[in-house]
């Protein structure tokens, strides 16, 4: 039959005599006489409507084969492996299968595997690279809120409470954990990695009574006292990575590990959510506060996303479970008769704080002494 | 009789939409199951289509390289880029003060600049000694280090001059890359004959899109504000409802429009420079010519982008195979090289896969530059 056949040696085909054989494959150039065992030879047309035949061996001395697409027949019955997919070098299904696994392998050591280990990275975590953290943190929450000068005695007297409540249930970064009242046009209040818990005057504009806000500041304190902010970077930062080196470097990684340490990054698991309520009722009920004031502002905050719409939620507020189970778990909890934890006097101030929320209720009951 | 008698088209590509579509799926399915590990494989299988379907001279070309260097390549680029690439963006800002982070990632991005251009060297050096002609390999000699840095001088003055000197970096880059560019043993030349300029052609095209740029830049704003402000009194007027997605859908016509625009004001340069850059090039005598016109190219182009940006990229090969496409059956050769004297390539073979090209991921997948 006739083929054409390049030696390697220049860029020309020639014609050439070629006879399959059960044993080789015999190409007649000229005077020369070439043979190629089957097994040694792969395709490189990828089905373009020719045959073109080379050798596997490394290196390729560049010599090819072309045959008409007309010789199937002929070929396939003296080797017929070059006319399966393989023979073009397409994988077999135990390479995508191993890709498979491969991937997924890489997917949950990074993605289950560094989550399980964050607890103990996030307390392995030198303070330096904590405080730096805190850093840029501290950057995100000056952006958009205003530190009060003239909340410096509200500040003491929830620092003080909060003090309380710690001593009683020994949490051990009582000593390091700092209040601090803000001017934002928001509720919230959140934890940042420095163990400053950040309220803002619109979140006490919200709680009608003292016990309502202790609720949430007890919330703030547990996510620092089981370390969820810290894990929560490790966690985030780990996914980044994982994602940059299986995407290629396109960015989305970063993205994920700069919102990480950014406030937007500072929205915790559904199990770091219900940790920080259970651990938070139990200094309450420690510190002989009522849970019912934390349930009835798990209300407002349902009733706050309801009217706000669900886009932009802050920390506290965002959280699942939904608002709702949370209030009912509170409710299930609260004792009745406990006086409530600042007297009427300090509450005053507490509410007067950056000059008082703007959404202030002023129908607010003061509480009892 | 050799295969040296030219047929009446020179360069031609058989590639079928749907056979090149039906590819791409595949692919883009599997890519998606292995968390995108399966882009080596998907990237050579497209490649071996492409090329195999692209004929000069009646004979097609071959693309030998495999799944494996590309992964090796990968590989290799980890600690190269993405150790040194996770430091800065992660370790950095909490190791480091904020300012010093900040200088490193700066560094990061100027540093990208020839980093990025020396991958498309490296890239574009394996792409080719992986492609044979009749057993013929081609290849890239030359320093990817010496292109980066002569492509940041050219950056900067791009920069320096506001863009006026792009249609020259373009041409030094082309002049550059086909300079070192190789067939066998036989080098391409880049020639300018009579004393033209080099960008002979490329002047006016580049105004044109530059002033179109500029026009663009100010009324697509102005434009968006102008529909945004009509809306707005509509709505304050009561008689239209306000649909949620308006602003979105405002933003995304603006995209679009500016996007479609941009494309439409630079096809013409487009459209000049790939011709011009082909008349320069020249293979043992035999010159070049392209015949790219600015309506079918910006239509080949815009469909496209149409493929990338519905597929989220998954599709990207699709939109390489139709330039390919659109490129090859425009292309021919002056004369005819002389073959039988053209003996194989003695430059080594790239054995680092395209390493910093994955984590640039400079072709999209295409497989192509």
């Amino acid at each position: 039959m006739h083929a054409r056949y390049a030696d390697g040696r220049a860029a020309i085909f020639s014609d050439v005599d070629v006879e399959l054989t059960p044993e080789k494959l015999f190409i007649r150039h000229g005077a020369r006489t070439i043979d190629w065992d089957y097994a040694d030879l792969a395709r490189a047309d990828d089905d373009n409507g020719r045959i073109v035949l080379r050798q596997k061996r490394k290196p390729d001395t560049g010599a090819r084969l072309m045959l008409g697409g007309w010789y199937d027949d002929e070929l396939k019955a003296v080797a017929p492996h070059l006319m399966k997919p393989r023979a073009q070098g397409v994988e077999g299904r135990l390479t995508v299968a191993a890709l498979v696994t491969a991937a997924w392998s890489l997917a949950g050591a990074f993605l289950v595997g560094i989550p399980f280990a964050a607890d103990p990275l996030a307390r392995a975590m030198p303070e330096k690279y904590r405080t730096q953290i805190a850093d840029i943190s501290w950057t995100q929450v000056n952006n958009f809120t205003v530190q009060c000068p003239d909340s410096d005695d509200a500040a003491q007297i929830l620092n003080d409470l909060a003090y309380r409540i710690m001593e009683r249930s020994n949490v051990a970064e009582r000593d390091e954990i700092w209040i601090t009242i803000a001017d934002a046009d928001f509720p919230n209040a959140f934890a940042l990695p420095d163990n400053s818990i950040i309220v803002t005057d619109e979140l006490i504009g919200m709680a009608e009574q003292p016990d309502e806000l202790v609720g949430v500041l007890a919330h703030e304190i547990a996510h620092i006292e089981h370390n969820h902010i810290m894990k929560n970077v490790i966690r985030q930062i780990g996914a980044g990575i994982f994602f940059d080196v299986v995407f290629g470097g396109a960015g989305a990684g970063q993205a994920i590990a700069i919102a990480s340490v950014n406030l937007a990054g500072l929205r915790y698991s559904r199990g770091d959510e219900s940790d920080a309520d259970a651990r938070g009722m139990d200094y309450l009920d420690a510190a002989g506060i009522s849970t019912a004031g934390i349930a009835r502002m798990f209300d407002r905050f349902e009733a706050y996303t309801e009217a706000e719409g669900a886009g932009d939620i802050p920390t506290m507020l965002s959280s699942h479970p939904a608002s709702r189970e949370r209030a009912i778990a509170a409710r299930a909890r609260a004792r009745e008769g406990l006086p409530p934890s600042l007297s009427a006097r300090d509450w005053r101030i507490v509410q007067q704080a950056c000059g008082g929320a703007d959404t202030l209720n002023e129908d607010a009951a003061p509480a009892a002494d | 009789m050799t295969a040296e008698a030219a047929p009446s088209q020179t360069f031609a590509h058989s590639g079928k939409f749907f056979n090149v579509l039906g590819l791409a799926l595949k692919n883009a399915g599997l890519t998606i199951i292995t968390l995108t590990m399966y882009r080596f494989w998907a990237r050579t299988s497209m490649r071996r289509r492409l090329w195999s379907r692209t004929w000069v001279m009646g004979d097609p070309l071959e693309y030998t390289g495999s799944a494996g260097e590309l992964f090796r390549g990968f590989l290799i680029s980890l600690p190269c880029f993405f150790l040194p690439a996770i430091f800065v963006f992660y370790i950095a800002p909490v190791a480091l003060e904020a300012v010093w982070a900040g200088w490193l990632t700066f560094g990061f991005y100027v540093l990208s600049v020839p980093l990025i251009a020396a991958a498309r060297y490296w890239m574009r050096r394996y792409q080719l000694s992986r492609t044979r002609w009749r057993g013929i390999k081609l290849g890239l000699a030359g320093s990817a280090w010496g292109f980066a840095a002569a492509s940041w001088g050219w950056w900067v003055l791009q920069l320096l001059s506001l863009g006026w000197y792009t249609p020259a970096a373009r041409i030094n880059r082309a002049r550059m890359m086909w300079e070192n560019t190789r067939f066998g043993d036989q080098p391409f030349q880049f020639e300018v004959q009579n004393g033209e300029s080099p960008q002979k052609g490329m002047w006016w095209p580049f105004a044109f899109g530059w002033v179109g740029m500029a026009v663009i830049g100010l009324a697509t704003p102005i434009a968006a504000g102008a529909v945004s402000a009509y809306v707005a009194s509509q709505i304050a007027t009561g008689e239209v409802e306000y649909p949620a997605y308006l602003p979105v859908l405002i933003g995304l016509s603006v995209l679009a429009i500016g996007a479609l625009g941009w494309l439409l004001v630079w096809a013409p340069y487009n459209a000049a420079a790939m011709n011009r850059i082909a008349s320069l090039i020249t293979i043992d005598g035999a010159r070049f010519k392209l015949r790219a016109k600015t309506i079918s190219l910006f239509a080949i182009t815009l469909l496209g982008w149409i493929f990338v940006i519905f597929s989220l990229g998954l599709l990207a090969p699709v939109a390489g195979f139709l330039q390919v496409r659109y490129i090859l059956n425009r292309l021919e050769l002056i004369d005819t090289p002389r073959f039988a004297e053209i003996g194989q390539s003695v430059l080594r073979d790239s054995d680092s896969g395209e390493s910093l090209g994955d984590a640039f991921d400079l072709d999209m997948g295409v497989g192509v530059i």
